[in-house]
This record gives C-alpha cells, sequence and structure tokens, in this order.
C-alpha cells in the first residue's frame, strides 16, 4: 500500500549503513557504470531485500530509439533489474504511464527487448485510467490529490531511473521531473496549475528510494521528447537524495548551448525549499571515476 | 463438409483481418479476400480507369468459377456463411412461404450490377454499399472488432483479481487498446438488416440482391459441375423445399442453374439418391439462360449513368479539395481516391491509433465510408504505415515508413484566439513538447513566448492537435493545406523539391534561449517565479 512507499520515506535505519558517498558519479559503458554506481552505493541490496515487490521507472514515455535520448538506456535498465532479482527481489515491474502508444514505447525504446530474457521482470505501460489510485498530497500547495499507477503503491521499493534530458517547460527533466510518468493527470501540470511546484508537491508523496540518472546520453535541447542535440556525456548518476542527484545532473552538459547549475531549475529549487532534498552539491560527498 | 469450409473461410477471414494492424509483416496479405472479390476489382478498376495490380488476384476467383462454377457464394463467402450460421441460429423453426414474385426478384441483384458497374464507368464508386466482402468487413471493423475488445477487456478486468492472486503480473495488467467508430450503428443495422432478410426466405441477400452473387452467376455456365437428376425422381420436392437458394423449380428434374451455388443440399436431403453432380462439359439445354427484361436492363443502366452523373454534378464535387478532410498519408488525389477506394475499412481497422474514420456525408455521396483522419481523437504515429499495406486497390498507397512520413497529410495552424498562450498568456507547451517534429517553436512575442508553427517542418501527423489541452476544438488544428498526394513517385522528392523537412533537428530553440530573457543570475527568484516571463524552468 501506500504507506510502503511513503514510510521508507522518513529516514529508514538502515540508509546510514556503511556506504560513505551521497553521490556517485560513473563514467563508462552503461551497464558497466551502473554495476559500478550500484556497487559503490554499497550495492543494490541496501534498498532490495528478499521477497520485495520493486518498481523500476525509467523514461519510455515516447516511441523513440535509444539514439534520440528522450529514454532510458535498455541496458542501464536491464542492468538494474538483474541487480534486483540477484538480490532476491520477488518482482521486478519497470512501468511508466506512456504519452505516446504504449506498445510503441515498450518496442522502440528497446527496454522490452533487453528485460524480456530476465525472469521475474516485467514491462509494462500503464494508458489506463483503472490501473491509477488517487491518494492525498497532505503537504500539497496546487494538489490536494494526485492519481498514482497502483503497483508503485503496492510495491516495496521505488528506483527512478530517469534519462538526462531537456525540457520545454521545467528546463531539464531528470528524476523530480520523471515522477510524472507515475501519475494519470499531467495535463493540468501544464495548463492549469503551475507545474514547477506541482512536482515539489508531487514529490512529498513519491520518494524514490534510489534515483539513478541515466546520461550515457543526454538530450540537451528539443526535450522532452526530441529530436534535439545529443550528447554523449557516459555518465550514470547515483544516490537517494533526488534533488541531489538532479541538481549534480544539471551540471554536467550545457543545456540549450548554455551551463546552469542545480539552483537555476526552478523545480529544483522548490523541492530543495521545502525540504526535499538537498540542492548544493559542493558539501556533499561525491564518488567521481 | 460444406459446413466446415464455410467456417474455415470465416475464420480466415476474421484472422486475416484480426492481423491487419501494427506491425503488419510486409509480405502478409491481409487484405486477401477484398483482393479477390471481382466486383471489387472491377469496380476500382472501371472507377479508376486504370489497371491496379492487387485487384488482379480477383482472377483467380474469375478462373475457379468459370472452371467449376458459382461455388464461392456456397463455400467461401465470409458473408454467405455468416448468413447461414445467424440463419441457423435464428431462424431454423421459422416457416417460409416461397415467394410469389420470384423470377421478377432474382433479377433485382443483376439490376443491381447493372447500376454498380455503369455507375463505375462513371467514375462513381458506389459497389461498396452492396458488396458483400465490403460490407462484412465494414460490419467486422466498425462493431464486430470494438466489440470483440470490449469483451475481452471485460473478461481481463473480472479476472484482474485472480490473477494478481496467482501472482501473474503481465496478465493482471494487460489491457487491450479500445478502438471506437463512428458510423458503428449505421454498419450494424444494415447487417441486422441483410440477416433478417432471412425471414422472409433463406439467403434472401444471396438470392435476390447480392451483386456478387450476379457476377459470379454470369460468368458461371462454363462451370464443369451442374446439378442432375435421374430417373429414380418421385417428384417429392423435398430438395426444392430444402434448397438456400431456391433453385429448384416446380419440376424438380430441371435447375435454375444460374442460381445453384453447388452446396448440394438438395443431394443430401433426396430420400432416392436421383440428385447428382457429375462433371459435364456442354453448356446444354439445362442451362436456362437469365431472362433479362429489356426494360429492366435499360434500366438500371440508366441508373448506373444517372447515379454516376448525380454524384458528379454535386457541389461537393467542387469543392473537393476545399473541404476541412485530412486523407490518410498516402492516399492519391482525391479525385481518383473517390474512385479507386471500396470503403472496405480494412483501413480503418488496421490504424494503430484510431484516427482513421469513416466519412458520413463530409465530402457527399461520393465519399462516403471513406476513411479520414480524426486527428482532435488521435493522431498518426510516424511509426505506422499499416493503412496503405492493407489497402486493397491501393487508395492509400503502401509505402515506406519514410515516404509515409514524407506524404504530408496538412499543416497545424494554430488558432491564436483560442491558445492558453496566446490569448491568456499561459505557461503550455503540451503542442511542442509533443511534436515529433520539432515544427513548433517558442519566439518571444510581445514579453511573452509564444508557440509558432514551422509550416515546412510540419507533416500533419495531428499530435499537437490531439494533444491541446484546451477544451473543446483545438486551439492548434491540422488544415488540407499543404497535403502532399501523389499517385505514384516519391513522397520524400516531392517533399524535397518543396523544401520540406520533416526529420530530427534542434530546431529553433537556441534563438528562443538568448531572445527570451532567462535570468542567469538567481537572486531574486521568489518574485519570478509566479511570472510567465520565465516558463522554461530555468531561474
Amino acid at each position: 500500500m501506500a504507506g510502503a512507499t511513503l514510510a521508507l520515506s522518513g529516514n529508514p535505519p538502515f540508509l546510514h549503513a556503511k556506504e560513505d558517498y551521497d553521490l556517485v558519479v560513473i563514467s563508462g559503458e552503461p551497464a558497466a557504470a551502473t554495476k559500478k554506481a550500484l556497487e559503490t552505493l554499497g550495492g543494490i541490496s541496501r534498498f532490495v531485500k528478499k521477497g520485495h515487490r520493486v518498481v523500476l521507472k525509467p523514461n519510455m514515455s515516447f516511441a523513440r530509439t535509444p539514439e534520440f535520448g528522450a529514454t532510458t538506456h535498455p541496458t542501464v535498465v536491464a542492468t538494474v533489474a538483474q541487480e534486483c532479482i540477484h538480490a532476491g527481489a520477488r518482482q521486478v515491474l519497470i512501468l511508466d504511464h506512456t504519452l505516446h502508444r504504449a506498445e510503441l514505447c515498450l518496442e522502440r525504446s528497446g527496454i522490452r527487448e533487453a528485460c524480456k530474457n530476465i525472469s521475474g521482470v516485467h514491462v509494462q505501460a500503464f494508458q489506463e485510467r483503472k490501473f491509477f489510485k488517487e491518494i492525498k498530497i497532505p503537504q500539497g500547495k496546487v494538489l490536494d490529490q494526485v492519481e498514482v499507477i497502483k503497483a508503485v503503491l503496492e510495491s516495496d521499493v521505488l528506483i527512478n531511473i530517469p534519462v538526462a534530458k531537456s525540457h520545454s517547460a521545467t528546463g531539464v527533466s531528470l528524476g523530480l521531473k520523471g515522477l510524472m510518468g507515475l501519475i494519470w493527470d499531467r495535463e493540468s501540470f501544464h495548463s492549469r496549475i503551475n507545474i514547477n511546484q506541482a512536482l515539489s508537491d508531487l514529490a512529498t508523496v513519491i520518494k524514490p528510494q534510489l534515483t539513478i540518472i541515466d546520461a550515457t546520453r543526454a538530450l540537451t535541447s528539443g526535450g522532452p521528447g526530441g529530436p534535439g542535440e545529443v550528447k554523449k556525456p557516459n555518465l550514470i548518476i547515483a544516490g537517494t537524495d533526488p534533488v541531489a542527484v538532479d541538481s549534480y545532473g544539471v551540471t554536467i552538459v550545457p543545456w540549450y548551448g548554455q551551463n546552469f547549475k542545480g539552483r537555476q531549475v526552478e523545480h529544483l529549487l522548490i523541492a530543495h525549499q521545502r525540504g526535499l532534498g538537498n540542492i548544493d552539491t559542493d558539501p556533499l560527498k561525491i564518488y567521481k571515476v | 463438409m460444406r459446413t466446415i469450409l464455410q467456417a474455415l473461410s470465416l475464420l480466415l477471414f476474421s484472422l486475416f483481418l484480426f492481423f491487419a494492424t501494427y506491425k503488419l509483416p510486409d509480405w502478409f496479405p491481409a487484405d486477401i479476400y477484398l483482393r479477390l472479390d471481382p466486383l471489387l476489382g472491377l469496380n476500382a478498376v472501371f472507377a479508376a480507369r486504370e489497371m491496379i495490380g492487387r485487384a488482379l488476384w480477383a482472377l483467380v476467383t474469375i478462373g475457379a468459377t468459370l472452371l467449376i462454377g458459382r461455388f464461392f457464394c456456397a463455400y467461401a463467402c465470409p458473408m454467405g456463411a455468416s448468413i447461414d450460421f445467424l440463419d441457423l441460429l435464428l431462424f431454423r423453426k421459422k416457416k417460409r412461404e416461397s415467394l410469389k414474385t420470384e423470377s421478377s426478384l432474382r433479377k433485382t441483384k443483376y439490376f443491381l450490377l447493372i447500376v454498380f458497374i455503369m455507375a463505375a464507368v462513371t467514375g462513381l464508386s458506389l459497389a461498396f454499399l452492396m458488396d458483400p466482402i465490403a460490407l462484412l468487413t465494414r460490419f467486422y471493423t466498425f462493431f464486430i472488432y470494438p466489440l470483440a475488445i470490449t469483451l475481452i477487456n471485460l473478461f481481463l478486468d473480472v479476472m484482474r483479481p485472480f490473477f494478481k492472486g496467482l501472482g501473474w503480473v503481465s496478465l493482471s495488467h494487460l489491457h487491450f487498446f479500445q478502438p471506437v467508430f463512428y458510423m458503428s450503428a449505421i454498419t450494424l443495422l444494415i447487417f441486422g438488416g441483410i440477416v433478417a432478410l432471412n425471414l422472409i426466405a433463406p439467403r434472401f441477400w444471396c438470392r435476390y440482391l447480392c451483386p456478387l452473387g450476379a457476377f459470379l452467376s454470369l460468368i458461371s455456365p462454363l462451370g464443369l459441375f451442374k446439378r442432375k437428376v435421374s430417373q429414380e425422381c418421385n417428384e417429392c420436392l423435398k430438395c426444392r423445399k430444402a434448397c438456400p437458394m431456391g433453385a429448384i423449380p416446380e419440376d424438380p428434374k430441371t435447375s435454375h442453374l444460374p442460381e445453384c451455388i453447388q452446396c448440394r443440399t438438395c443431394v443430401k436431403v433426396c430420400p432416392q439418391n436421383a440428385i447428382t453432380f457429375p462433371v459435364s462439359f456442354p453448356i446444354g439445354g439445362e442451362y436456362s439462360g437469365i431472362d433479362f427484361s429489356r426494360r429492366g436492363f435499360i434500366y438500371s443502366l440508366a441508373g448506373g449513368l444517372g447515379a454516376g452523373f448525380l454524384a458528379a454534378r454535386s457541389p461537393f464535387t467542387l469543392r473537393q479539395s476545399k473541404l476541412q478532410l485530412i486523407r490518410a498519408p498516402g492516399a492519391i488525389p482525391e479525385t481518383e481516391f473517390l474512385r479507386t477506394c471500396i470503403r472496405c475499412g480494412e483501413c480503418m481497422k488496421s490504424c494503430l491509433t484510431n484516427t482513421l474514420q469513416p466519412c458520413l456525408w463530409e465530402s457527399g455521396f461520393s465519399g462516403l465510408w471513406t476513411p479520414k483522419m480524426d486527428l482532435r481523437l488521435a493522431p498518426c504515429d510516424q511509426n505506422c504505415n499499416v493503412c496503405g499495406k492493407v489497402c486493397p486497390t491501393q487508395a492509400i498507397r503502401s509505402v515506406s515508413i519514410e515516404e509515409k512520413n514524407h506524404a504530408k497529410v496538412g499543416t497545424a495552424v494554430l488558432r491564436k484566439e483560442m491558445c492558453l498562450v496566446w490569448a491568456q498568456n499561459k505557461i503550455c507547451l503540451i503542442c511542442d513538447e509533443i511534436c515529433p517534429y520539432n515544427a513548433i517553436v517558442f519566439r518571444p512575442v510581445e514579453g511573452y513566448r509564444r508557440p509558432v508553427v514551422i509550416a515546412s517542418k510540419c507533416n500533419g501527423c495531428g499530435f499537437c492537435e490531439q494533444r491541446c489541452p484546451v477544451l473543446g476544438e483545438s486551439a492548434i488544428v491540422v488544415v488540407p493545406d499543404g497535403e502532399i498526394r501523389l499517385k505514384e513517385g516519391s513522397y520524400v522528392k516531392e517533399a524535397k523539391k518543396l523544401q520540406l523537412e520533416f526529420k530530427a533537428d534542434p530546431g529553433d530553440d537556441k534563438f528562443i534561449l538568448e531572445e527570451s530573457g532567462f535570468k542567469i543570475e538567481s537572486g531574486k527568484k521568489e518574485e519570478k517565479k509566479s511570472q510567465p516571463q520565465n516558463p522554461k524552468g530555468f531561474l
């Protein structure tokens, strides 16, 4: 139930385990870099316990092949999924509320293909309201409630695996923005309410235990759907603080041809100010290879 | 034996139609039943005034009928099978008097055939109204297919708790896209009417109305198998009562051979075993010719020509390309399109996004049931080119994905008075976000960044129109202006000639960044936040 996700949002004891780093930034090939990032953070078993139901939220919202940079790299997703299974997860559900037609997104993004041989892993796109369930947002400023994919509410662990891309409304689309893929009504974010404020509201109730930004490619303009300029930072950025991970993600490439800091991204700043995470990465312990 | 073949044929028909969807392999002829239909082929070839490759498949049916006779109706026709099965289900116990006006009614189908052929000669595609294969394909597309999906989803919804309990994750989340169509009700009424006619006589449709049956009967006299009654016959008239086509006259030793579909029901019911279907070569005296009345013949000729004339002399014809009608990508030029399209609905069945919908009167009588794109309902996906692949007359050309994406169907136009950004200074960028071609860019106008369509990059796919959050009509609509309709040749080349470009390109975004007053210093963000001057999310 919702509680499962929400309960872990506090400060579960195991977060203070042996690991030393707040953020890990690994350069390299998608699979190797992802593995290394998880290892450095203390292994996936820090988050995924035996019998857990895990939800992975990559971005597979667009019917675009990986080279467009609009969707998460299939190898990154498959690597995380495989690790979860190794750690004893009962089931791994890879999901997104896709913008384009579901079967096309699953097919073109390559994510279904990449995960088809890992038993216990299911790739699903949700485009029907019956798969969503309304939850309250007690601390909401512009949103009082939101309809979230049921499977997310029923899961034990949520791992967010966004791709790094530009966004024509929010500047960048990283972890926090990616959570919009878990809700039913996205249109109102664009037309009726302030999207930057709404994203913070959402972040108060949906709290991934781990955020892994796939910056193997970055769509630095033309986002979120592309086509646009695709750069190749070849990076995996991971951490437990969603704002810190995003904030670091802002700095890795110039967006629209210009360098920005996390503080210049409105929705991240709002999230920081509301205490949802730390936007200043300088004091953090960062492992960088 | 016959029932099995019929069921098999109906199953095949359903399967082929079922497979007419994304992503259809190139080699799979999902439209095969329509290709095999000689009436649709003739209709399209006459109306279009040129040879149509796929229509040549009809020669198979013609050849087989010349050789064997009118077997198609009894064994292959999925419409005949549907009528027979539903008759068995609904009217088995019904007592049906034989019709007094039999012989004159029988002629109706021949007259209809003449009407359709003559209409085709004038350039009006009309056979779709009554061709059984087109009719049934439409019925399946607009009624059976959506109904089947509804039932399957209902079943899945009921079973969902069980699937979940059993831990079948994929099944517990399985859901099929529910297609919807205009004109489902009309199509159902027509099919229902055809079945209801069985109340009057079995296979009423086949006996008296079916123009395809009429055509096949006309070319059947050379067929090898013909009904023959031996001297054993005791004139019990059981065969006459049982004949589904009413092809046995009062003297049961003779037959109305053009009406005989070789179903051999008479063989089965004959207590004397007096009836056989031997191979017989001579056309012979027994073959009772079709007695057209000369008057009826002339009336139907005139009727066909008149219908064609009427349809062509309507204001619709002159307004053709001035109507707000978006055709499928790859649709040939409108005049030829209307002549070639046989309104089978196969393209609409196959459409991945459900944007293809049947026309009612949008382009007049001559455009009935033709496919149009309803882009407010759904866009055209740039990864799909199935509609052309399944078009049996190639009124929508089968082209590669690359070509199809250059077959511009229209151009998006922003209605500034309705647009949230232009009219109300709101922050909205959905059209820009969703556009697959970056054809929508933001330009600073009067202190606000506002969306603008770059016509040369827009191929009319309609994602913007569908997604526009304005309630009611979209603030961005695709109009036919700029559509590329080619009868032959490459859309890519044509688009190049017109200096259009539909592809990945970062577009004007950089230009906007410089011009739109981004605040790089992050001092006064608190006040700036709510102001629409900084809509891109950077402070």
